[in-house]
């Protein structure tokens, strides 16, 4: 599903090269359940954002379902992670504006869904994360926990083939973050949405089914379990 | 998607409420303030448009004179325009007009009015104008040469609501005239504004019971001639070949040169095309572009600062799928509702500030909602506003990207901090000039007023005697006796705005071919000192019998002819001959504008119709109601109407004073919305920068060393603001003072004042903001980031 070859993103300072991504090669099935590790500044995110297509590399070749990512233009660049690939963040980034129901429905606004569609898909979703009660809130009225179910629900609803988790219970207690991890197990089993998440913590990495080590920029070790 | 976009930003309206209302303030101010700009400056421009074929139509005036007198006359000599049509045929018709100023009073049973807005006309005026006939006989306006038109208002006046139609409307006692037709009232923006038409053909009989045949005269100037031409005539031809027929009749008029002005010109140009109020026109224009401006500015200088406030969302947006474009659009409609409402509120606004308006303007505009002028101002002003305000916001949004916003990395370089300081000085170069403006108008109009005229108008009134001059010594000495009477003497027209011209001057040492035209005028032995005019050389009249054949001049016209002693010399104008016996000081007749023409005084006592009452001042209504019963006396029913001099004189200033006013209104406007603006930049750069406050504090900071960190960012702004308006503020009003022979010069104070005054006001706007958060806690500022 997902390959990349030899990438590298780094920063010209002065006359040396930073490398925050050095020469890294992955390969992803699709259905698996990745976690990256590795401590700050190892190039978690960077790589995780590389592969959202969020960020460019430097160098290197990439490809995802079958299309030449880095050959790609911005546009068709994301018209391809529009339809293949949702986002869940740390911080939930919950627009504040929009009711929990509206915050689900955007993605689908932006992919010009009929609104007879829209309300089927989200109620569909509300129903699913049994959230009916809480359509009509706004994000500050919820917990932390509710508000990372709207995130995940919200990156969901255009049904991608990819998630990817940028530390999706950093900011979780732990009953929360283990809720969270149990909802990703089973998206990974009974729906087959291949996961990608970065974590630092060791409980959480090992709900997937492959835990990849990254240090300095470079993927440490990777093992599957 | 556009009922999200709508919702979103409703939201957004709400949620930041300060920020929406110095918005919506500033915005619904600066577009009801340009829209009745805008809608004056339309008017004006609508001027005569209103006739069907305006297209075709023209006033024909010409220039005459030679040398330093060479000037156009708007009136022609009656046979030009007929003979035009007669021979030439381009001309498809001609109207005549003519003011009517052989009647004082009408009458009709016990209802009588005295009225000036008479005028003689032929009866193609009713064809090639369209002021609609709406009963009569449209294609026989007059019966006869004893016919009236008259307007509905008219009509309404005389006979209420009966039919008017061949009603007798009785003219100084002694003249009937039928009322023909009825034609609608003059609309407000026509040049022409007549209560009542009579025939032109009463007027030639009437001319040539007095030896005057007008038909065949090249002498008298005093007829507006409007032809009506063929689409597509060359004017230059057709002025040549005009000239040619006047040459024909009258070999020596040789500086004769005809012009053709379009009607829908008269208004604003004279008919060299030189401004006659279009300058003004375009001023206007200016300042409700600027306020427009301002109002703008203000929008997307709050927008785009508050932007990094919106970092997140927009990211947030990209992130799940939005494109540019729809970023774009719901940014575009973000600033289209916060414009609605503001549009909304400037119309209800608008609604109310116009009677005020037209008081100031002194013009009669109807807010009239189903004028589809009105809305295409409207419309015009809101879209371009709109599309000002909200196209670099929505770019500068809808272009973040996503993983920096994110981060909090933008902050910096977000909304361009440059671009908006740009705006803030060029608001602030902007309410600058206007206030610059103000002051020098305001210092034009007081130095007018206060400069010495070389005469002495004060607490005197002045009205024309009819058939009491006839018995003028008994009326002086029965006035004189009158309480609060101090003094009285007589000339044959008001000495404000003297307008008998003569062309026909000789003198002793005149060159050939020099000519010379010079202001008339006949008085009375005293009139010299009831003004306190001081003469220069010579004496004035004593009322001796051989007074008649003496004159004065004024030092202007001795020195245009260039004259040298004056004093025995002989001069001519028109048929009044003399010898000079004396040369009185300059003094002003006219208005400032005008550098004082040269002049000659007659002692003529049969010609002194117009009588001067100096007055206490304090029993001014006593000698008023004396100089009324009087008047009565002689007079029987005729109306009595008198002009305090100092009136007539600040009529002359009307326009100015306006200008004056309202240009108050509009710096106050300008920098007020300005000013809002800065509020709420202010605002919000407190806001982002409580973290710095608060650890400047923390390291002990004072709040005064804060409030003036704070201020001193816009206060710069303000001062950059000056230097840029000073020079194109000096040049604009320099521009503006040449309109006047006798000017103040600009003066560094000025700017000084207006400078200072900017600053000051947004010092206040500022520090306020700045003082707030100065004061705020520095624990809870730095706990909550």
């Amino acid at each position: 599903m997902l390959s990349l070859q030899h990438i590298s993103k780094f920063y010209q300072v002065g006359g040396t090269r930073n490398f925050v991504i050095n020469d890294i090669s992955l390969e992803v099935e699709a259905g698996e359940f990745i976690s990256i590790m590795g401590p700050s500044g190892s190039g978690k995110s960077t790589l995780l954002n590389i592969i959202g297509m969020l960020d460019e590399p430097s160098s290197g070749y990439h490809y995802f379902v079958g299309e030449t990512v880095h050959q790609l233009k911005d546009k068709q660049r994301s018209a391809l992670y529009k339809k293949y690939i949702g986002f869940v963040f740390q911080a939930y980034h919950l627009i504040d504006e929009l009711t929990v129901y509206e915050n689900i429905e955007t993605p689908l606004i932006y992919q010009d869904f009929k609104s007879t569609e829209r309300k089927a898909m989200v109620a569909d979703m509300l129903d699913r994360f049994q959230i009916v009660g809480k359509k009509d809130l706004f994000p500050a009225q919820l917990s932390g926990g509710q508000q990372q179910l709207v995130g995940i629900a919200r990156a969901l609803i255009a049904g991608p083939k990819l998630l990817l988790a940028d530390e999706p219970t950093g900011n979780l207690n732990s009953k929360q973050g283990e809720e969270i991890m149990q909802l990703f197990k089973k998206l990974n089993k009974e729906d087959g949405v291949t996961i990608i998440q970065v974590t630092h913590s060791e409980k959480n990495a090992e709900y997937g089914s492959r835990i990849i080590n990254l240090l300095d920029g470079r993927i440490e070790s990777s093992k599957q379990l | 998607m556009i009922r999200n976009y709508i919702k979103t930003a409703w939201r957004n309206l709400i949620k930041n409420k300060f920020y929406s209302i110095i918005n919506i303030v500033g915005l619904t101010a600066g577009l009801a303030i340009g829209i009745l700009i805008l809608f004056w400056v339309q008017d004006e421009f609508s001027f005569d448009s209103f006739h069907k074929d305006a297209k075709n139509i023209y006033r024909l005036e010409l220039w005459g004179g030679t040398g330093a007198s060479r000037q156009i006359w708007q009136s022609t000599v009656y046979p030009i325009g007929v003979l035009a049509k007669q021979q030439l045929p381009e001309v498809e018709d001609v109207v005549r007009i003519g003011y009517n100023g052989d009647f004082a009073s009408y009458r009709y049973h016990d209802k009588v009015f005295a009225n000036d807005r008479v005028a003689y006309a032929d009866p193609s005026f009713f064809s090639v104008f369209s002021f609609p006939i709406v009963s009569g006989n449209p294609n026989k306006p007059f019966n006869d040469d004893n016919s009236v038109v008259i307007t509905k208002s008219t009509a309404q006046k005389y006979f209420g609501n009966d039919n008017p139609i061949g009603k007798v409307i009785i003219a100084d006692n002694k003249q009937n005239f039928t009322v023909s037709g009825v034609v609608t009232d003059f609309p407000e923006n026509s040049s022409m504004q007549y209560d009542m038409m009579m025939p032109m053909s009463f007027n030639i009989k009437h001319m040539l019971a007095q030896r005057i045949d007008l038909s065949d005269n090249f002498d008298e100037y005093d007829c507006f001639t409007y032809l009506k031409l063929k689409p597509g005539t060359s004017l230059k031809a057709l002025s040549a070949k005009l000239f040619n027929i006047h040459i024909k009749h009258h070999s020596a008029d040789t500086d004769v040169a005809y012009l053709l002005l379009p009607i829908t010109k008269m208004h604003l140009y004279n008919a060299d095309l030189t401004d006659r109020g279009i300058t003004m026109v375009r001023v206007f224009l200016i300042v409700a572009i600027l306020i427009l401006i301002i109002a703008c500015i203000n929008y997307v200088n709050l927008s785009t600062a508050r932007s990094m406030l919106r970092s997140k969302e927009i990211s947030m947006r990209k992130i799940i799928g939005a494109a540019k474009s729809q970023l774009f659009m719901q940014f575009i409609v973000e600033t289209a509702l916060l414009f609605l409402l503001s549009a909304i509120l400037a119309l209800v606004l608008i609604h109310f500030l116009m009677p005020v308006f037209n008081q100031l303007s002194g013009k009669q505009l109807i807010f009239d909602i189903t004028d589809y002028h009105v809305w295409m101002v409207i419309v015009l002003t809101i879209s371009g506003t709109l599309l000002a305000s909200s196209i670099y916001p929505a770019i500068l949004l809808s272009s973040f990207e996503p993983l920096k916003a994110l981060k909090g990395k933008i902050s910096s370089n977000i909304g361009d901090v440059m671009f908006r300081k740009i705006l803030v000085v060029t608001q602030f170069v902007f309410s600058i000039m206007l206030i610059v403006g103000t002051i020098v108008i305001t210092s034009q109009l007081n130095y007018i007023r206060s400069r010495q005229l070389g005469y002495d108008r004060s607490n005197t009134f002045s009205f024309p005697m009819r058939d009491m001059g006839n018995h003028y010594d008994a009326v002086r000495a029965e006035l004189l006796k009158q309480p609060g009477v101090l003094d009285i003497t007589r000339s044959n027209q008001n000495i404000i705005q003297m307008n008998g011209i003569s062309g026909e001057t000789d003198w002793d040492g005149k060159l050939p071919g020099q000519t010379f035209i010079v202001h008339l005028m006949t008085i009375d032995k005293d009139f010299l000192s009831f003004f306190k005019m001081k003469m220069a050389a010579g004496k004035g009249f004593t009322g001796a019998v051989n007074d008649t054949s003496h004159l004065i001049l004024n030092e202007a016209a001795v020195k245009q002819i260039g004259l040298k002693d004056p004093v025995g010399k002989r001069f001519q104008a028109w048929h009044m001959k003399g010898t000079i016996i004396g040369v009185v000081k300059d003094f002003h007749f006219a208005s400032m504008k005008e550098k004082i023409s040269p002049a000659v005084f007659y002692y003529y006592p049969s010609y002194l119709g117009n009588i001067y009452i100096r007055t206490t001042g304090k029993d001014a209504p006593k000698a008023i109601a004396a100089a009324q019963k009087l008047f009565k006396q002689y007079n029987g029913e005729f109306p009595f109407s008198y002009t305090f001099l100092d009136e007539k004189f600040n009529d002359l200033y009307k326009g100015e004073q306006q200008e004056s006013s309202l240009f108050n209104y509009f710096a106050a406007i300008a920098i007020g919305i300005s000013c809002l603006g800065l509020l709420g930049l202010a605002a919000y750069t407190a806001q982002v920068r409580t973290r710095e406050i608060g650890i400047r504090k923390v390291l002990g900071a004072g709040v005064s060393n804060v409030t003036i960190m704070l201020s001193y960012d816009f206060v710069k702004l303000v001062l950059i603001a000056i230097i840029i308006a000073t020079p194109i503020a000096w040049y604009a009003m320099s521009k503006w003072l040449q309109d006047f022979a006798y000017r103040i010069t600009i003066e560094w104070w000025m700017f000084l004042v207006a400078g200072l005054l900017a600053i000051v006001i947004a010092f206040i706007t500022i520090s306020f903001q700045a003082i707030k958060a100065a004061i705020a806690n520095p624990i809870k500022t730095l706990r909550s980031e």
